[in-house]
């Protein structure tokens, strides 16, 4: 990640270049501020000069200026924070000049004043010549059709290809999303893909069937296929020069997609370039397999004309299912009509229509086995309540009935690769996340995983994560649960704890200086590891703080505590910094529970009274070596001991001094009579020699 | 036999003392009828009684018997004495006095006692209450005496026992 090294400034901002300066656009927002921000010592981003026409749905862009280079035309796009940005890509193309792909700068997180908070920011060269397509009108205007090949397809298809080299799906190909370099608008380039999650913002019309069913935020980075897809999609919006699904609502799209075919309900009534039109079936080929690849594009770009594709026949059933008002005959539109019909689904499935419709016109006898099997084991799991087991049932018949299509449960409708993404952004947005566990712990995967009817490399990866995924599910202690499994599917994920939400902490040595920030202004009664920070810990950092987490969860207070500090501790030790004022404070007006665990009460005194020296020197390391100090603890573990034994044992003489009353009383008698007996024989013996001696003498 | 022999040679022994010595006998006999009557009363109570107030009742009687024995040990000074109102008085006081002592010195000794145990307790409380203040409340461990401990462990058993209930019969077993 890139260091924030972020200076913040008030006015007055500094001047951009004439050259660099874009004519104000009649759409331009209000000037909140007249602030500004530096990045980097380098990049002045200014927060009152916002280009509207530049921004991206989850990102609004702002200008530049470049201090090394200026003239330079640059612009940012600020990344809204409740979104997931592809930082992985981001480190592979920052400084990466592929032809024809929108130029990554730079990126960093910075604070933003207007958001006060901190952003990811990237910085791209900025596109003279506009969008493509205006975002709103959704008119193109149109490249001849001799011109269309060589001005769009094949920059367009060389970008694709060096992305392809470098492992990375863009997944944001869309008609609006393609920018003119020059203001001749002749250099055509792939905007940004970085500041949502994959395929976030796409319409349902430009992405395949598959990935359209799938919620915006869980579609997943896919792969070069469905980039093929949305550049086929994207050139044949280009082609005819507007959006022919443009009103039409997204489960009309991909019922007429599941229905049709993607080319034909694409098109429409409208008839694209003949010229094009053999690139444009190959490349909506709604089969992957089938689609073309760039190579393909780059053969016909060379004249060589191609075996127009086919769309292979799905079966078809004689007679057709009907699911209220609409007749059925294959299995994929029957699919996507019982997910739309949810409710009514249960009853074509429960009464065995299903089942017999499939052996008896498909003779899919497999298929119907599998599906009677998903009825059965889905009662039998344990704790499952008729509609849940239900909705269980209906999500895995449609994963058996189209493989292919997203894992969909009711309104949760997920790619599995596509999860991790989501989960991020449902958790943001404070979404519910029971769907998300459900999926995880009543193993959604692992039915998507054997209802595909060819094993993938990816499936065996996907049993493992989610496999380990269930695993922290089942812990309930801080540290795991959904939080971990948030933080373990998305690597740069910043921590969303509260209290260092606003800092976007995406590295472990970042999060003690937010949580030293966060001191100043978060109730400091509450701990500084909780659930999320724990669990960040733990994904990010556990081969250093797993056993110390390990003691946070300890049931007694006192250990629990010290795990907390030492949770910190081993991460200052280790990462630094060296002095964290603000959190050794708060930690230590924590450790009330440690301190108390002294059974020496002048120990717990000299504790309370050293506490404030060690942070003074904010070195939490240290405060936890003199509060977890073995030897004392041994010192007062033995002096407690004694002193027990020390106070049962007057307790046992005070016990016999009370209750000797009677026996007392017996020796005092007889102890008197032998006195008084004593003395009166003295008496008489000193008699006897007093007489005898004064008649002697 | 053999038991007879020896009792038979200290009775002709003691009376030929007592013959010889018949005045400090004469004496002896009216002075220390005190302790003979301790020695009688006290007898079921060990002899502590009795020489308490023997030894106070020689002690009165010494003076006497001093003087019969070392100025004329005849049976005419030892009617004398015993005629002698001081005499009595001194023996009788004397003796007097000896139950006093043995009346008065087990009180005494209790009240000591007693005292001292007192001040033990207080000195034991105040150990107690040193380990607490260090301590804490933790470190009081309460002295349970073995037959207490019994007893509370057999009230234990016997509440714990299952109780024995009268189960009826369902209805359809008659």
């Amino acid at each position: 990640m890139a260091e924030p090294a972020t200076q913040l400034r008030d006015l007055p901002a500094p001047q951009p270049a004439q050259a660099t300066t874009p004519p104000p656009g009649p759409a331009a927002a209000p000037r909140p501020s007249g602030s500004f921000i530096v990045v980097r010592d380098r990049y002045t981003i200014y927060c009152d000069r916002p280009i509207p026409s530049l921004d991206m749905p989850n990102a609004t862009a702002y200008e530049v200026t470049d201090r090394k280079q200026e003239g330079r035309a640059m612009y940012a796009l600020v990344v809204r924070p409740d979104m997931t940005p592809r930082i992985s890509v981001m480190r592979v193309l920052k400084g990466l000049e592929i032809a024809h792909v929108l130029h990554l700068v730079d990126w960093g997180v910075a604070e933003w004043p207007p958001a006060e908070r901190k952003c990811v920011i990237v910085i791209y060269h900025r596109p003279m010549g506009g969008r493509v397509m205006d975002l709103k009108g959704g008119v193109f205007r149109r490249v001849p059709d001799h011109l269309f090949a060589k001005n769009i397809i094949k920059p367009l298809t060389d970008a694709l290809n060096e992305l392809a080299l470098r492992g990375i799906t863009h997944r944001a190909i869309r008609p609006d999303n393609l920018y003119y370099m020059d203001e001749a608008r002749t250099n055509i380039v792939l905007g940004d893909c970085l500041t949502s999650s994959p395929a976030h913002d796409q319409p349902v019309a430009i992405e395949p069937i598959e990935s359209g069913m799938s919620m915006p935020s869980g579609r997943g980075a896919g792969n070069v296929y469905d980039d093929l897809y949305a550049f086929g999609a994207t050139l044949l919006m280009l082609s005819i020069g507007r959006d022919t699904l443009q009103g039409v609502p997204d489960d009309e799209i991909l019922r007429r997609k599941v229905g049709q075919g993607s080319y034909a309900t694409l098109v429409d009534d409208e008839r694209p370039p003949m010229t094009v039109l053999e690139c444009l079936r190959g490349l909506l080929a709604d089969d992957p397999e089938q689609r073309w690849k760039t190579e393909n594009v780059d053969l016909w770009l060379a004249g060589k004309r191609l075996t127009p594709i086919q769309a292979k026949a799905e079966k078809q059933a004689r007679r057709a299912l009907r699911i209220g008002d609409q007749e059925f005959n294959s299995l994929r539109p029957l699919s996507y009509a019982l997910y739309t019909n949810w409710d009514k689904a249960m009853s074509i499935i429960a009464d065995g229509t299903l089942e017999i419709w499939l052996r008896r016109q498909f003779d899919f006898n497999e298929m119907a086995n599998a599906i009677s099997s998903a009825i059965k084991t889905s009662y039998d799991l344990p704790g499952a309540q008729k509609g849940e087991a239900d909705d269980l049932i209906i999500s895995r018949i449609l994963m058996i009935l189209d493989p292919r299509a997203p894992v969909r449960l009711r309104n949760f409708r997920v790619n599995v690769d596509g999860f991790g993404p989501a989960l991020a952004i449902a958790m943001m947005r404070k979404d519910k996340l029971k769907p998300f566990s459900d999926f995880i712990t009543k193993e959604l995967w692992r039915y998507f995983i054997n209802a595909q009817t060819k094993p993938g490399p990816e499936h065996q990866q996907y049993e493992q994560t989610f496999r380990d995924l269930k695993n922290y599910m089942k812990d309930q202690s801080t540290g795991a649960g959904i939080e971990r499994c948030v933080y373990e599917l998305n690597e740069w994920q910043f921590c969303m704890s509260p209290m260092v939400a606003d800092q976007y902490v995406m590295e472990v040595k970042a999060i003690l200086p937010a949580l030293d920030a966060a001191s100043k202004s978060v109730n400091t009664k509450m701990w500084p590891v909780d659930r999320h920070i724990a669990a960040f810990l733990r994904a990010r950092y556990a081969k250093g703080t797993s056993m110390q987490l390990d003691s946070m969860n300890d049931a007694r207070a006192d250990r629990s505590t010290i795990g907390m500090l030492s949770v910190l501790a081993i991460v200052q030790w280790r990462l630094g910094p060296e002095a964290l004022y603000g959190l050794t404070s708060w930690v230590g007006g924590l450790m009330g529970p440690v301190i108390s665990s002294y059974q020496n009460r002048n120990k717990r005194r000299e504790l309370e009274r050293e506490i404030p020296k060690f942070v003074r020197k904010g070195n939490l390391a240290e405060l936890y070596n003199y509060l977890d100090n073995p030897e004392e603890r041994q010192k007062d573990a033995e002096g407690f001991s004694w002193s027990r034994t020390e106070f049962n044992a007057a307790d046992k003489q005070i016990y016999d001094l009370e209750h000797g009353q009677f026996d007392r009383q017996e020796s005092a008698l007889r102890l008197g009579r032998q006195a008084g007996a004593v003395c009166a024989g003295g008496i008489a013996f000193l008699t006897l020699v007093g007489c005898v001696l004064s008649k002697l003498f | 036999m053999t038991k007879k022999t020896p009792f038979l040679l200290y009775a002709i022994i003691a009376v030929a003392i007592g013959a010889m010595m018949i005045p400090t006998v004469i004496v002896l006999s009216v002075a220390l009828v005190p302790t003979a009557v301790a020695l009688i009363m006290e007898r079921k109570k060990g002899w502590y009684g009795g020489v308490t107030v023997g030894s106070m009742n020689l002690a009165g009687t010494l003076p006497y018997l001093t003087d019969l024995w070392f100025k004329a040990h005849t049976i005419e000074a030892a009617v004398n004495i015993i005629t002698s109102v001081l005499a009595w008085f001194m023996f009788y006081g004397c003796a007097a006095i000896g139950w006093a002592i043995y009346a008065v010195t087990p009180n005494v000794v209790s009240s000591f006692m007693a005292m001292t145990a007192g001040r033990q307790i207080t000195s034991l409380r105040a150990k107690q209450r040193e380990l607490v203040q260090t301590w804490g409340p933790d470190v009081e461990v309460i002295y349970e005496p073995e037959h207490l401990k019994a007893a509370a462990a057999a009230e234990k058993a016997a509440t714990s026992a299952p109780m024995r209930t009268s189960v009826a019969a369902p209805a359809s077993l008659g």
